[in-house]
């Protein structure tokens, strides 16, 4: 089962680090990892999103709360918050097949953001299998490279205090 | 002092805030990166700087000046191989909770990054073997730094930091200003579902009807300080205490409730007792491996209690009934208040029809029992006892009878042969008015013994003990059980002890003989300085009984088996 993890962390690699590391050190399965500005400045949010049990998202979620650097720390399965990742995928685009991709993009609701001679640069954002079969959709057109965030997720329920 | 502070150098004000922090002590190695720093020590005769032989066994002199004390221990080294001979000693006081702060000089920051001479990632290497470590980048920053990692080191549970100094930032200089008083307040509150009270009220029900109750006992008593308390506990309701390596001696071992030591190299009784207990309240430990054999059949019929400081701890062994998150000996005071009392006679009778007459596995004559019976007996309750790791730490924590709180020093979790010796020499500085023994096997005696040189310079009156028989011996043990008998590596020659003690200037001895113990214990007791006790040892002896790796309590090794078993 998916689970969320959301991290507050000092803004500085060394807190990253060692959060990252106690992940590695604690072998759990990671699905994504992406990291940003947190809420406030001077700190970053780190999130990972882990396919275990809750016992071991629990644990995971200790072991990393206590890390020097880590300010705060929550846990939700990922059914029950919003989860979002942001692809950039450059494909191959003929100019006589054009309209195709723009078909389906408008189906994904994902848009053009850079247009060059037989290619382009499609971003679209959504939960991982959603990027996932959007990334799909594209395959007929030749994929030169993509890039992919990673899941930010927020529980759809404030945080008990 | 000015208002305005003091223009003072980064090193200068490393020794200020070392002081106002209350240290007296110091271990450590100069180098090139940390010359600053102990330019400025001498200004500080307040700080007695130990000069070791090598930087590991400062961070274990550390260690064991933080055990003994309760407060933290320093060690000092230079950048690069300084810095990297931490390593061992920070992992040790990793796993067992000590609070040592490591300080360790950086090349210049302008250097940082090149590969400079000397110059290692150290803050990269310590990541996971540190509770919090860091890199001054300036010096406007350093003295809360150190405050923030002193601060941090000693709350909640315990364990190491590392402060990285470059040179150049200990060459800086800015006005320094003393600690404003105000302490960093850093340990976060605990939260709990239901309210504490309830919980303690829940536990107590659950004790009042267990038929088969025990405690069970860890480093955390002895870091809380919770030893009164524990005991009111046990007392009111009667339940046997077991106490786990690092508990040892946080209960008295000659209390009619003590049961002994569980897990491994626990005897058949005791584990037995777990195994058939359906309440087992375990206080400030982690049910590490070594405690519980392969945990799918540990303990099967227990509801366990778990009352830990840090709350990542709580079933992440073993499944917990009901946690109670929180300082060990606030939480039992609250417990033993709670609970109502009882008695369990019936139930400790059937665990003392489980004991068994120890099996003297021993041929010879000078027997591990009879070694450690005799220490104790030349120094009865004013000693505390250092221990190595291997068969030699095992006789002595189930044969040494403590009775005072905080007497047996090992490293439990790291299992770091070497510890002993330089983990004792600062146990002697804590404990300048008690007998000191380190006691290792010839493996462990020799992975440090360059430190006999530090305890003659430094007059640190260390009695030293080593099991001499010619083995790595639990390794030989192990490949004995398990390997068919293959001794691969494990025979170990070792130097002439009593000419070694010579060449250092000590006086020596070997004991072959039992009859030889009384006297020569008597002789290295009343010796002013340190001395060495090698014991000839019968070179294949046994710890039994012995849990195989992977196997539950229920399937303890009793006697030398007829063949090999599998792994």
């Amino acid at each position: 089962m998916a689970h969320a993890l959301s991290l507050l962390l000092d803004h500085e690699l060394l807190a990253l680090n060692r959060a990252v590391g106690e992940l590695r050190r604690r072998h759990v399965p990671i699905e994504s990892i992406a990291v940003g500005p947190g809420d406030v400045p001077g700190q970053a949010r780190l999130t990972v999103i882990l396919n275990t049990d809750d016992a071991t998202a629990e644990m995971t979620m200790r072991k990393l709360h206590k890390l020097s650097g880590v300010r705060g720390a929550r846990r939700f399965p990922v059914d029950d918050g919003v989860t979002c990742e942001l692809a950039l995928v450059k494909v191959r685009v003929p100019h006589e097949r054009h309209a195709e991709l723009l078909d389906v993009c408008d189906m994904f609701k994902a848009t053009v953001v850079d247009e060059l001679p037989e290619q382009a640069i499609v971003q679209l954002a959504g939960t991982g299998s959603f990027v996932l079969a959007f990334v799909r959709a594209l395959e007929r057109f030749g994929i030169l490279e993509m890039a992919r965030s990673g899941s930010v997720a927020l529980p759809r329920v404030a945080p008990a205090q | 002092m000015s208002v305005g502070g003091e223009l003072l150098s980064g090193a200068e004000i490393l020794c200020r805030v070392l002081r106002e922090e209350g240290v007296d002590t110091i271990w450590g190695y100069p180098g090139g990166a940390i010359m600053p720093f102990y330019h400025a020590l001498p200004d500080v005769p307040e700080i007695r700087h130990i000069l070791v032989r090598h930087e590991q066994a400062a961070a274990h002199a550390a260690d064991g000046y933080a055990r003994a004390t309760g407060r933290f221990g320093v060690c000092v080294a230079t950048s690069g191989p300084g810095a990297t001979n931490f390593v061992t000693g920070l992992a040790t006081a990793h796993m067992d909770s000590s609070p040592v702060v490591a300080i360790t000089g950086q090349v210049p920051r302008p250097m940082m990054g090149r590969d400079a001479f000397q110059e290692t990632d150290v803050l990269g290497i310590t990541l996971p073997i540190t509770k919090h470590n860091c890199l001054i980048g300036d010096v406007s920053e350093l003295a809360e730094r150190v405050r923030e990692a002193i601060a941090i080191a000693t709350a909640g549970r315990p364990g190491p930091v590392l402060i990285d100094v470059p040179k150049d930032v200990q060459n800086q200089k800015t006005e320094y200003r003393p600690a404003s008083g105000a302490r960093f307040s850093l340990t976060p509150g605990t939260q709990h579902l239901t309210p504490l009270d309830e919980r303690v009220q829940e536990a107590a029900g659950l004790i009042a009807a267990a038929q088969r109750p025990l405690i069970m006992v860890g480093h955390g008593v002895i870091l809380a300080e919770a030893y009164e308390e524990v005991r009111r506990l046990a007392e009111r309701t009667g339940i046997p205490v077991i106490t786990t390596l690092l508990g040892i001696s946080a209960f008295p071992e000659s209390h009619p409730l003590h049961l002994g030591m569980p897990g491994m190299h626990g005897e058949v009784h005791v584990n037995r007792a777990i195994q058939h207990a359906d309440v087992i309240v375990g206080i400030g430990l982690r049910f590490d491996d070594r405690v519980t054999g392969n945990t799918k059949g540990f303990a099967p019929r227990a509801k366990i209690v778990h009352v830990d400081l840090d709350r990542s701890e709580v079933g992440k062994n073993v499944p917990v009934e009901l946690a109670l998150v929180g300082d060990a000996r606030e939480i039992t005071a609250r417990l033993a208040a709670a609970v109502a009392p009882r008695g369990c006679d019936a139930w400790r009778e059937e665990i003392q029809g489980w004991a068994r007459h120890r099996e003297e596995c021993y041929r010879g004559d000078l027997s591990p029992e009879n070694i450690v019976a005799a220490i104790h007996d030349t120094t009865p309750d004013r000693c505390t006892i250092v221990t190595d790791v291997g068969q030699h730490q095992m006789w002595v924590a189930k044969l040494y009878p403590y009775r005072r709180p905080n007497t047996h020093i090992t490293s439990g979790g790291l299992g770091t042969m070497g510890f002993a010796v330089p983990a004792a020499m600062g146990v002697k500085l804590a404990r300048p008015e008690e007998e000191v023994w380190a006691i290792s096997g010839d493996g462990g005696f020799q992975m440090n013994m360059q430190e006999i040189a530090t305890m003659v310079q430094e007059r640190i009156p260390v009695k030293m003990a080593v099991f001499n028989n010619g083995y790595l011996g639990m390794v030989r043990q192990w490949q004995q059980f398990f390997h068919g008998g293959r001794y691969s590596a494990t025979p170990i020659w070792s130097p002439d002890y009593v000419k070694l003690a010579d060449a250092y200037g000590i006086p020596g001895w070997r004991v072959e003989r039992a009859d030889e113990l009384e006297s020569v214990l008597a002789r290295a007791s009343a010796e002013p300085g340190p001395v060495l006790v090698e014991f000839v040892i019968e070179q294949e002896a046994n710890v039994f009984p012995m849990i195989p790796p992977g196997a539950t309590l229920s399937e303890p090794i009793e006697a030398e088996p007829a063949a090999a078993v599998g792994d």
